[in-house]
């Protein structure tokens, strides 16, 4: 698992991918509104997923 | 599990095979698996989602559940003006892991100059913030929209707040050679704070100002 607050750089990688999540749910949310919805739980779920595994 | 030292008068461990004498203080007992600074992490995050997660929670009841328009007319929230805050915010990251990369390669010049800029960014977020809230029109007392508009906000710039005084004791001991290559905890503790920080303000920023 990995940990976002175990060293600077893994805040920094963590910071980057919720940016990235939070246009993705924003750009769907404007084309529908439903849409921005499915997109959030989408990216909740793959950070989720992300985290939940460890780099090799 | 007693772990007193050998010490006359004192019960003895019961892992104090003979010979070997313990000075200083006890060894500390650990009741769980987990490490205590993994465990205190942990707790961190714990309470911190709970508390962002309780202002939430009644920031989607009243905007979703009441269907409170948003903002409420007549008031308009400064989407632009948050938004190039949220650019300065993001920098700083950018900056702060400069200012790491920067004492890791044994470059202090770079590091002090990554901790300046750092806090200078989040001094100008922290003052723009302010600004904002004597211009935007509404008080916490105009209704439940502004109510939560200034809870979940504030207590965003109140680590900012916590998040400027860890930078500026960071960036005095940087400009007297605190840090080095092989020490320099007290910069990447900072530093994931301040990440921290910056991933709670893009949340709010999304769900307050653009969605």
């Amino acid at each position: 698992m990995r940990n976002p607050l175990r060293s600077e750089a893994e805040a920094f990688r963590f910071l980057l991918v919720v940016i990235v999540g939070a246009v993705i749910v924003v750009v769907c949310a404007y084309a529908n509104e439903w849409l921005g919805v499915a997109a959030a739980v989408v990216v909740i779920a793959g950070i989720a997923w992300w985290l939940s595994h460890a780099p090799r | 599990m007693t772990t007193y030292t050998h010490v006359e008068g004192l019960p003895h461990d019961e892992h104090d095979h003979g010979g070997h004498e313990h000075h200083g203080p006890p060894e500390p007992h650990y009741s769980s698996r987990i490490a205590p600074s993994v465990l205190g992490m942990f707790l961190f995050i714990g309470s911190e989602i709970m508390l962002f997660g309780a202002f939430f929670t009644a920031y989607f009841f009243i905007r979703v559940v009441n269907g409170v328009p948003w903002p409420t007319p007549p008031y308009h929230l400064p989407v632009y003006v948050a938004f190039i805050n949220t650019c300065i915010l993001v920098t700083s990251s950018f900056t702060m892991h400069w200012a790491l990369q920067s004492v890791k390669r044994g470059n202090p010049w770079g590091l002090r100059a990554g901790l300046l800029l750092t806090f200078l960014m989040g001094l100008t977020f922290l003052i723009t913030q302010a600004r904002e809230y004597s211009r935007v029109g509404f008080a916490p007392k105009d209704g439940a929209f502004a109510t939560i508009f200034y809870c979940l906000t504030g207590l965003h710039g109140a680590h900012v707040f916590i998040g400027l005084s860890i930078l500026l004791f960071m960036t005095i001991r940087a400009f007297r050679g605190h840090f080095s290559p092989e020490h320099h905890h007290g910069v990447e503790i900072g530093g994931i704070y301040w990440h921290f920080v910056d991933v709670m303000w893009i949340v709010v920023f999304t769900t307050v100002y653009v969605l």
